[in-house]
C-alpha cells in the first residue's frame, strides 16, 4: 500500500498548472461563461493548445493516437482544470470520444475523432425523453431502416448544447418487439439535419437546455455506432465515463477556497468566530472524504478494473457535497450570499456561491440519479438482492 | 501509488482474520465483559505469534513492517471485538522507539515482544484535555491522578504523561510495589479502563514533548482504525442479515429503502478507510501533519455512530439483544470514537488551522 503520488504525477500536475497560468485570462473565462464552453475564438485557441499537448487523448492507447497513460493522469488533469475553472472539454471529450474509440468502426473513428480532438465537433447527448428519464430504456424515439438510411421520428429532452453542437449522440428504438434494453441503437445525427427542431428550455441557473424534435430525420447507416440493437451497453459505458467526470473534486475545492478567501479578506469578523471555523473544518473534512472516493475510483480504473460501486459512491458524495458547500457558504455570507455576479464588487466571490446553489441540483440527478447510484452500490457493491 | 494491499499485507490480514475466527468466538468476548477482565490468553497467543513485532525495526527484534501492517492487525482485532490492549501497547512502544534513548527503547520493545511487560499509556487527567498535563515529577518520582487509563489495571507498567521543571514528557512507571491506587471505570465500550492515583512513585524518563506528541498521534490514528474495524464489521453483519431476513415474502435487502441505508453505510466506511490508511502510511513516512491525523480521526469518529446506528435500524429488535453480536461494535465503536480525540476535539484542532493551505491538490 502506498498513498504517495510518484514524482512523475507531481511533475505532470505542475506542468498542467503552468499551462493553466499561461492561458487563464479574464477574456477567456468571460467567453467560456458566455457560451457555456461551446465555441468562440479564444476557446478555440485554447483547445488547439490543449490538442497540441495531446492531453485530451493521453489515456488512449498509442495505437489510437494516444499516449497510453493511466487514468491517474486524467484524474490530475481534470482536477486542475476544474479547480481553475478552465474549459477543458465537456461530455464530448469525457464521454463520447471514449465511446467512439471503444465501439466505433475504424471508419467512424477516422471521421469523428480528429474533429472532436480539434474541438471542431461538439456532441449533445440525445438520451432522455419526456417519458423516459431514469427509466431510460423505455425510450420511444423510433429509427426505421429504409434502404441504406435510417429514418428517425420522436422527441428528446434535456438535449443540452444541442443549439451549439455539431452532432447529437442519439439513442433510438430500432426494434420495438424485443425486451426494451435489446432494441436500442446509437446514432450520430448532425444538428444541420433536415427535420430536426431545437427548442430552448431556460433553467434557473441562467443557462438553458433544449428539447429536440425529430421529424423524418434521415441518417446514413454508416452513422450507426456499434451495431443494430447494440446501443444499451454503449450508453452505459458513456454514462460510467460521465460519472467519473461528475465526481471531480477540483471545482468543489475551488468553491471552498473562494469562500475561505472571501471570509479572510472581507469578513474577518466571521472567520474569527469559532463556530464558523468549525463549519469550515467540517467542509474540509467532507472534501477529503469525497476526494478519497474519487481517487479510489480512478485508481481502480488505472489498474484495469471497472469500478461500478466505487464510481457511484464518488458521484453521490461529490454531488451532495456540492449542495452542502453552496448552502453553507451562503449561510456564512449572510445576505451578501444571495447576491448574483451582476452586482459586481458587492457579490462575494463573483457570485459563485449563489450560482452554485442554483445549479447544484442538476448534478444530483444528472448522469444517473443518486437514488439509482445507491441501488448500484447496494447491488453491485454489496450483493443485495433485486 | 498503490491503493491495494500488497500480497504480504493481504496474507497478514487473512492470517489474523482466520486465526481470530477460529480461536476467538464472540462468547469469549462476552465472558471478558461479564468478568470485567481482559483476554489474557489471547494476548499471550498474539505475543507468541510474533504479531506485535510488525511495526518495529528488525534491529529491535521486530518484523520491520510499518504502521499499515500494525493497522491491519488492530483492525482485525477490532472486528472481532477482542479485549486486548493492542492499540495501547503498540502506541506506547512506538512512542518510546521514536524518542527514548536506544537502550531504554530496546528494553521496552523487547519487554513487549517477549510478553514480559505490558506498558500502556496514562495521559488524561480530570480536565479531559489531551495536552493538559499537570502531574509533577520531582527527583525521579511521580505523583498525580490519571483517568481513562485503558487496560491500566492489567498492565505491568504505565507510560505516564507528566511534567518536570515545567516541561512535559513521558515517564515509565512500574506498578509492582509502587504506591498506586487504581479503580475500574465502567465505559460504554465495556473494555477495561482505570482511574489511577500515583503517590510519589519511581518514574523513569522516556522522552520529552516530542515523545508525548508521537504517542498522541499514534494512539489517535490507531483508535481511528478501531472505529473503522467496528464500522466495517457492523456493515458486513448488516449486509449478511439483509440478505437472509425476510419480510413481506422477500429479503429485506431487496427493498430500496434498506439498500440505500446500506449504500450510505458502505460509502462512509470507504471514505474513512482511505483517510485512515493514508494517515497511517504518512505517519510511517514521518510526513503526517497533526491536521491530517486529526481529519482521519474526525472522519472515523463521525462515521462510526452513523454506520452502527443504521446497522441497528436494519437489524431491528434482533440487533438490540446481547445474544446478537452487533452491540459489541455499536458500543465499542462509540467508545473508541471518543478516545484520543473525539470528532468535536479533532475538528476543533482542524478549525484552528483552517486557513493553512491544504496540500490535497499538490
Amino acid at each position: 500500500m502506498d498513498f504517495e503520488w510518484e514524482q512523475e504525477y507531481r511533475d505532470f500536475r505542475a506542468e498542467v498548472r503552468h499551462f493553466i497560468e499561461d492561458w487563464r485570462t479574464p477574456e477567456l473565462l468571460e467567453e467560456y461563461a458566455r457560451t457555456y464552453g461551446a465555441d468562440g475564438p479564444l476557446l478555440r485557441q485554447f483547445r488547439d493548445a490543449l490538442a497540441a499537448r495531446g492531453w485530451m487523448r493521453m489515456c488512449w492507447p498509442e495505437s489510437d493516437g494516444g499516449q497510453g497513460r493511466n487514468l491517474l493522469y486524467q484524474f490530475i488533469f481534470v482536477e486542475e482544470m476544474e479547480y481553475w475553472g478552465m474549459p477543458y472539454g465537456n461530455l464530448t471529450y469525457t464521454s463520447i470520444a471514449p465511446s467512439i474509440q471503444r465501439f466505433g468502426s475504424d471508419d467512424q473513428k477516422r471521421r469523428y475523432l480528429p474533429g472532436i480532438l480539434r474541438g471542431d465537433s461538439v456532441f449533445a447527448l440525445g438520451y432522455s425523453e419526456p417519458n423516459a428519464g431514469t427509466d431510460l430504456a423505455s425510450l420511444r424515439t423510433r429509427a426505421v431502416r429504409v434502404g441504406d438510411e435510417w429514418v428517425i421520428n420522436g422527441q428528446k429532452i434535456w438535449t443540452s448544447l444541442a443549439d451549439v453542437a455539431t452532432h447529437i449522440w442519439l439513442a433510438a428504438r430500432t426494434d420495438p418487439d424485443v425486451p426494451k434494453h435489446q432494441g436500442i441503437s446509437v446514432f450520430v445525427v448532425p444538428t444541420t439535419s433536415p427535420g430536426l427542431t431545437i427548442r430552448p428550455l431556460h433553467a434557473m441557473y441562467g443557462g438553458h437546455t433544449n428539447e429536440t424534435f425529430y421529424d423524418d430525420v434521415r441518417v446514413p447507416h454508416a452513422d450507426l455506432i456499434g451495431g443494430v440493437n447494440r446501443g444499451w451497453p454503449i450508453i452505459m459505458h458513456a454514462l460510467n465515463h460521465e460519472r467519473v467526470g461528475l465526481a471531480a473534486t477540483g471545482s468543489l475545492a475551488r468553491l471552498f477556497d473562494l469562500l475561505l478567501g472571501h471570509l479572510a479578506e472581507r469578513r474577518r469578523d466571521r472567520l474569527d468566530d469559532p463556530r464558523v471555523r468549525q463549519r469550515l473544518a467540517e467542509l474540509q473534512l467532507e472534501l477529503l472524504e469525497q476526494r478519497a472516493l474519487a481517487i479510489q475510483n480512478a485508481w481502480i480504473i488505472s489498474r484495469g478494473g471497472t469500478p461500478i460501486a466505487e464510481a457511484s459512491m464518488a458521484k453521490v458524495a461529490a454531488t451532495e457535497l456540492r449542495t452542502r458547500i453552496a448552502n453553507t457558504a451562503m449561510d456564512l455570507l449572510g445576505r451578501y450570499g444571495a447576491l448574483s455576479r451582476e452586482n459586481g464588487e458587492l457579490a462575494p466571490a463573483e457570485g459563485r456561491m449563489e450560482w452554485s446553489y442554483r445549479i447544484a441540483p442538476i448534478f444530483r440527478f444528472g448522469g444517473g440519479t443518486n437514488e439509482i447510484m445507491r441501488d448500484i452500490i447496494a447491488a453491485a457493491g454489496l450483493g443485495l438482492p433485486r | 501509488m498503490n491503493l491495494d494491499l500488497d500480497p504480504t499485507q493481504t496474507l497478514l490480514r487473512d492470517t489474523v482474520r482466520e486465526y481470530l475466527a477460529a480461536e476467538v468466538p464472540f462468547d469469549r468476548v462476552r465472558r471478558c465483559e461479564r468478568q470485567e477482565r481482559w483476554d489474557e490468553a489471547l494476548w499471550r497467543d498474539i505475543v507468541r505469534q510474533g504479531w506485535l513485532g510488525l511495526p518495529f525495526p528488525e534491529s529491535l527484534g521486530g518484523a520491520g513492517g510499518g504502521l499499515v501492517e500494525a493497522g491491519l492487525l488492530v483492525e482485525e482485532l477490532a472486528r472481532r471485538a477482542a479485549v486486548v490492549p493492542i492499540a495501547e501497547a503498540l502506541a506506547a512502544a512506538l512512542a518510546a522507539v521514536q524518542s527514548a534513548p536506544a537502550e531504554s527503547a530496546r528494553a521496552l520493545v523487547q519487554g513487549l515482544l517477549g510478553g514480559d511487560a505490558l506498558v500502556v499509556p496514562a495521559v488524561l487527567e480530570r480536565s479531559d484535555v489531551l495536552g493538559d498535563v499537570r502531574s509533577p515529577v520531582r527527583d525521579g518520582r511521580l505523583s498525580g491522578e490519571k483517568l481513562f487509563v485503558d487496560y491500566g489495571q492489567f498492565a505491568s507498567h504505565h507510560l505516564v504523561a507528566a511534567r518536570e521543571h515545567d516541561a512535559p514528557g513521558l515517564y515509565r512507571v512500574e506498578l509492582a510495589g509502587a504506591r498506586i491506587r487504581s479503580a475500574a471505570l465502567r465505559t460504554i465500550g465495556r473494555t477495561p479502563s482505570a482511574r489511577v492515583r500515583y503517590e510519589d512513585v519511581p518514574a523513569e524518563h522516556v522522552g520529552g514533548a516530542d515523545a508525548l506528541a508521537a504517542l498522541l498521534a499514534t494512539a489517535r490514528i490507531l483508535s481511528a482504525v478501531q472505529c473503522l474495524g467496528s464500522a466495517q464489521q457492523a456493515l458486513d453483519m448488516t449486509v449478511a442479515y439483509a440478505k437472509v431476513r425476510e419480510q413481506f415474502g422477500r429479503p429485506i435487502g431487496s427493498f430500496q429503502a434498506v439498500q440505500h441505508h446500506a449504500a450510505n453505510m458502505a460509502s462512509r466506511v470507504a471514505s474513512t478507510r482511505f483517510l485512515v490508511y493514508e494517515a497511517l502510511h504518512a505517519l510511517d513516512r514521518g510526513n503526517a501533519s497533526p491536521r491530517q491525523i486529526a481529519f482521519a480521526k474526525a472522519s472515523a469518529s463521525r462515521m462510526v455512530p452513523e454506520v452502527t446506528m443504521l446497522a441497528h435500524q436494519i437489524h431491528g429488535g434482533n440487533g438490540m439483544i446481547e445474544e446478537n453480536d452487533l452491540y459489541f461494535f455499536t458500543l465499542r465503536g462509540k467508545e473508541r470514537s471518543l478516545a484520543w480525540g473525539s470528532a468535536e476535539e479533532c475538528l476543533a484542532e482542524a478549525a484552528a488551522c483552517v486557513e493553512e493551505p491544504q496540500q490535497w491538490l499538490c
